[in-house]
């Protein structure tokens, strides 16, 4: 299934290589693919993280669907 | 021995007094909000000269406590009409402190209206007032090159000042406080406070600390044992310790975006198409191509470090930030997605002394009117010089956005208590629509960030769609930033300390060893609750009531995309948020 994955603020230089794209780019996960699965995926530092599907906030154990868009950011503020 | 500073506005005379010690613990916005109460009738006219207008330095202000050097201004609001706290970052609220000043409070106003003057406190603590009639119309970065000129080149000072827009009179008007630099970028924005300077006939405030030190402890080695927790606790979370200082307040852009919260085109979506293009990750980008400052204070001791500069193609400097809330302001708010231009509009108004929120809030007004259009950075550059060039909008644009949007029949206002809300939608961001609401400040982000919980998940989790919650965390978090206000910290501390309970305690100790006082936890919550009965109190009187405190209705009405929300915490759980106030008044002896 293809997911839309964006990546921010320190996070940004995590994308796979083998995937062109900027910020957001489109990964073929297999099917029940969760959140973790895409931490560990693209071996994001661990931290805690401020996770979106779909612009709502969501667990990591979540299960993603094809055409979702999943945006991750480290812990990030400001104001 | 803390001192105020009294400035005869209308007699030219200057005495100086000990703080009543029925003040002793206040500092910053309680000793601003106290004043106001005590010295003001509600009724007066804000640019009258009933009016007065406090300057405070935190209980912190002057010592080494890490980003314990934030201003507090006070006085009643012309905009809101309420009492108001500007709070401002900048080199002042120190240099007071280390003279010995907890306030500066200018009293009463000129008999003659043309009369100009330069307030200037040296660091042996003697104040004298002059006359600067020749100053009039300059622009804040003028009148700080006139300061220079005029100052012995060995001296240390900052200043405070008053640009043309607050001369005029304007409620969007802000007073610009000089950063470590010198440049007088940082701003008590909010509420039209330099209207307020410039009904007093006061152009500029120089104060130099040149040879003071740090203040002294009642307890040097608990207070320095504290400040260290403290600093390491900020060093330590990763948001004060490497978000804000990688990024600035601007990488917001991107996360409010993407959770649909950024206000775009006059609040009638959530997300903007340009976010990318003015987020903080490419504003850092754009910075240190061209050579500019990515990660500095805004005054000294602050180690958080979330200031930068920005500067044009040519290397030179055009503005600091700019800010999250500026990008939004006349980026996403105005649909703009160039930061040249942003920065261009921030420097306009920097020179002006105009509040940017306010100001970029009335120029989305503006364009929703049909008259320019979205997107039109040039054009909202030519828009916003009318306000002294004149053509449209013209000075309607420096009173506001309820303003703007009256003289040119725009019915899509976001103002509480007539003034701009800042750029978080309260629809998909309900907690802080719960403060824009019930703030005693009018729509004001900072009030109560109830963002941090909502979207950035820091201090808990109460989900920003829902209304459940939203005015238990609006109440705490409107009592903890008063507090936090009041001791001369910047709420950025906020972060760390909702997260790590020892960073709440380094400050009572902190508290504790600097004034000698005996302060429990309890202490530091009550000393917000106080803050917040002098300002609801006052705004009572001033005739405020609950149908002040609410949001405009199209925010119940019209659905926000993408998430199609509208504003759901109810009026009756809204109006239970102050309740605390008559008991607090009557321990207080101000029922």
């Amino acid at each position: 299934m293809n997911v839309d994955i964006a990546l921010f603020a320190s996070l940004s230089g995590y994308h796979s290589p083998s995937v062109p794209g900027g910020r957001t780019r489109t990964y073929d996960l297999r099917e029940g693919a969760t959140i973790a699965d895409v931490i560990e995926m693209l071996a994001l530092p661990d931290q805690p993280r401020i996770v979106f599907v779909d612009g709502r906030h969501a667990p990591e154990t979540m299960s993603l669907h094809e055409g979702e868009r999943l945006a991750i950011f480290p812990p990030v503020a400001g104001g | 021995m803390s001192n105020m500073l009294r400035v005869n506005m209308s007699d030219l005379s200057i005495t100086r007094e000990s703080l009543p010690e029925k003040w002793a613990r206040y500092g910053g916005r309680a000793l601003t909000s106290a004043i106001v109460f005590d010295e003001v009738p509600p009724d007066a006219d804000p640019l009258g000269p009933d009016n007065v207008l406090v300057f405070a330095s935190g209980t912190f202000g002057g010592t080494t406590a890490p980003n314990g050097g934030r201003l507090s201004v006070g006085a009643k609001s012309p905009l809101t009409g309420g009492i108001k706290e500007s709070n401002s970052g900048g080199q002042a609220a120190h240099a007071l402190s280390r003279i010995g000043i907890s306030a500066v409070v200018l009293t009463g106003a000129p008999d003659d209206p043309s009369a100009l003057h330069l307030l200037t406190i040296e660091a042996d603590g003697t104040a004298v007032l002059s006359r600067v009639d020749d100053w009039k119309g300059l622009g804040n970065y003028e009148v700080t090159d006139a300061i220079k000129a005029i100052r012995p080149t060995d001296d240390r000072y900052s200043t405070i000042t008053n640009g043309p827009a607050g001369e005029a009179g304007m409620r969007a008007a802000g007073i610009a406080v000089s950063d470590m630099k010198g440049y007088p970028n940082r701003f008590a924005g909010r509420g039209g406070l330099g209207a307020v300077m410039g009904s007093k006939g006061l152009k500029a405030i120089v104060i130099s600390d040149k040879g003071l030190g740090y203040r002294e402890h009642a307890d040097k080695d608990a207070f320095n044992a504290a400040m260290r927790r403290f600093s390491t606790a900020l060093k330590e979370h990763p948001v004060s310790g490497q978000g804000l200082p990688t990024y600035g307040t601007n990488v917001l852009t991107n996360i409010l975006s993407e959770a649909g919260g950024l206000p775009t085109r006059n609040f009638s979506t959530g997300s903007f198409e340009g976010a990318e293009a003015t987020s903080g990750e490419r504003q850092r980008e754009i910075t240190l191509e061209r050579g500019g400052d990515v990660k500095h204070g805004c005054h000294t001791g602050c180690v958080i470090q979330c200031s930068r500069y920005w500067v044009d193609k040519d290397g030179h400097y055009k503005t600091k930030g700019p800010e999250y809330e500026t990008v939004w302001s006349f980026g996403a708010n105005c649909g703009v997605d160039d930061l040249d231009d942003i920065a261009e509009l921030d420097r306009t108004c920097g020179d002006y002394g105009l509040d940017t929120i306010e100001t970029g809030a009335a120029m989305a007004v503006f364009m929703d009117s049909g008259k320019l259009a979205f997107g039109d950075g040039k054009g909202a550059l030519t828009a916003l010089k009318s306000v002294f060039a004149g053509g449209e909008p013209g000075r309607v644009l420096g009173d506001g956005a309820e303003a703007t949007g009256k003289a040119f029949g725009v019915t899509r206002i976001p103002v509480v208590k007539h003034q701009a809300m800042p750029a978080y939608d309260p629809r998909s961001v309900m907690g802080i629509g719960v403060t824009y609401a019930t703030s005693t400040m009018g729509a004001d982000h900072t009030a109560g960030y109830a963002v941090a919980t909502n979207i950035l998940k820091v201090g808990g989790d109460v989900d920003p769609l829902k209304p459940e919650g939203q005015v238990d965390l609006s109440r705490n978090l409107q009592i903890a930033t008063a507090m936090l206000d009041s001791l001369g910290l910047c709420i950025f501390v906020a972060f760390p300390v909702l997260d790590i309970p020892d960073a709440f305690t380094a400050i009572h100790d902190m508290a504790q060893a600097h004034t000698g006082q005996k302060w429990d936890v309890g202490d530091l919550m009550q000393l917000g609750k106080e803050t917040l009965t002098f300002e609801r109190l006052f705004n009572e009187r001033a005739g405020m009531g609950a149908a002040d405190d609410r949001l405009p209705e199209f925010f119940r009405t019209d659905e926000l995309p993408p998430h199609n929300v509208v504003f759901q915490v109810t009026d009756a759980e809204m109006d239970t948020l102050y309740d605390f106030v008559p008991e607090t008044a009557r321990t207080m002896g101000i029922a």
